[in-house]
């Protein structure tokens, strides 16, 4: 690391007032931030360079009753790259869109709200099916979504045992 | 020259299908990871015109429409429509494990499990994916399949359309496609 990289970051963590933790990966960052505290986070974040949002996903910890939102920004002055997570509540999860922010956000809020069943307020669209047709169950990537019963309640299997015909190529000189 | 069989074919089906199977257009749909084998298959390295084979871009003008690899159920509703869509006769043909028995997706929530409930399917190649050796050797059995009119799935739709709408039904839930951009 740099040490104008160093004095930047430090420059971050003071006017953020939360620990920019490394990673492995070279020129990797993220941080942890309380879900009311996003927002002001992103903006500051963008005002600084990070102009690029390039994925805001979810992930589902069942063990712990939340859901982690992970937004991933780009600096392209410096080629930094910046993890945003937060924790939302598993049993009620909302969040407040990150559009006006990042429009870019707007189809990803839509995934996740598919996938995951995170509920976006200030984003009229996120409910919108964006991959899945007809969906008719729980949102599929939570963890206690069982795929097994659902392919077994919606999609016939062939039964075993096949019966195959077999046939002999034979190979002259 | 191979022998001719009658079966219940009408003596003009017979010729027809003589010449067709050495005039097979394939229809250009990828669905799967199967795809990426198609290219060696078509170019030079195996060159599928040595059969008398072509790629065609439109259901109208196409004979034989291939599934290559899985199909999520969003794209079953897209494949029926364009089977739908393709003149008699018309063959299909199964690429990999996963139309057959659902392959490494056997528990997806997305993809289907067995391709021949939804679509009358001709022929299967197995494997994961098969490669263009197969796929090449497949076509050569299916060009004989057309010959010797075993290849029927087409009939086999019409007489059992109820069957196949019933499965399609159960599965999709209807077939008709919604989505914004057709909206």
């Amino acid at each position: 690391m740099t040490n104008s990289m160093s004095n930047w970051i430090e420059t971050l963590e003071k006017d953020l007032g939360v620990e920019v933790l490394d990673s492995p990966a070279k020129l990797q960052y993220f941080i942890d931030v309380e879900h009311t505290n996003v927002h002001q986070t992103l903006a500051y974040l963008r005002h600084v360079g990070f102009t690029q949002m390039s994925l805001l996903s979810c992930i589902d910890w069942i063990e712990q009753g939340k859901f982690q939102l992970i937004c991933i920004l780009m600096n392209w002055e410096n080629g930094v790259h910046m993890l945003v997570r937060t924790m939302l509540d598993r049993e009620n999860p909302e969040f407040t869109t990150i559009t006006d922010i990042y429009p870019g956000a707007v189809y990803y809020e839509r995934e996740i709200h598919e996938f995951f069943g995170v509920h976006f307020r200030g984003n009229p669209t996120y409910q919108k099916p964006l991959f899945l047709e007809r969906w008719d169950d729980m949102p599929p990537l939570r963890k206690d979504f069982d795929p097994q019963a659902y392919s077994d309640s919606k999609f016939p299997r062939r039964e075993h045992p096949h019966v195959f015909k077999t046939k002999v190529v034979e190979v002259t000189e | 020259m191979h022998e001719v069989q009658k079966n219940d074919r009408s003596l003009w089906e017979v010729v027809g299908d003589y010449f067709r199977a050495n005039s097979i257009w394939m229809k250009w749909y990828c669905t799967g990871c199967g795809a990426i084998e198609m290219p060696p298959t078509m170019t030079s390295r195996f060159d599928m015109e040595q059969l008398g084979m072509g790629p065609m871009a439109t259901p109208r003008q196409a004979d034989v429409l291939l599934i290559t690899g899985y199909l999520s159920t969003k794209t079953l509703r897209r494949v029926i429509y364009s089977y739908e869509q393709m003149q008699d006769p018309k063959y299909v043909v199964g690429f990999g494990s996963c139309t057959l028995n659902g392959g490494i997706y056997y528990d997806s929530y997305a993809t289907i499990n067995q391709l021949d409930k939804y679509l009358p399917v001709d022929l299967y190649i197995a494997g994961c994916m098969p490669r263009p050796e197969a796929i090449m050797n497949s076509f050569g059995e299916l060009i004989e399949m057309i010959k010797k009119g075993e290849a029927k799935g087409w009939k086999h739709y019409k007489e059992n359309h109820e069957w196949y709408k019933a499965n399609q039904m159960d599965s999709l839930g209807e077939v008709i496609i919604h989505d914004e951009f057709h909206e």
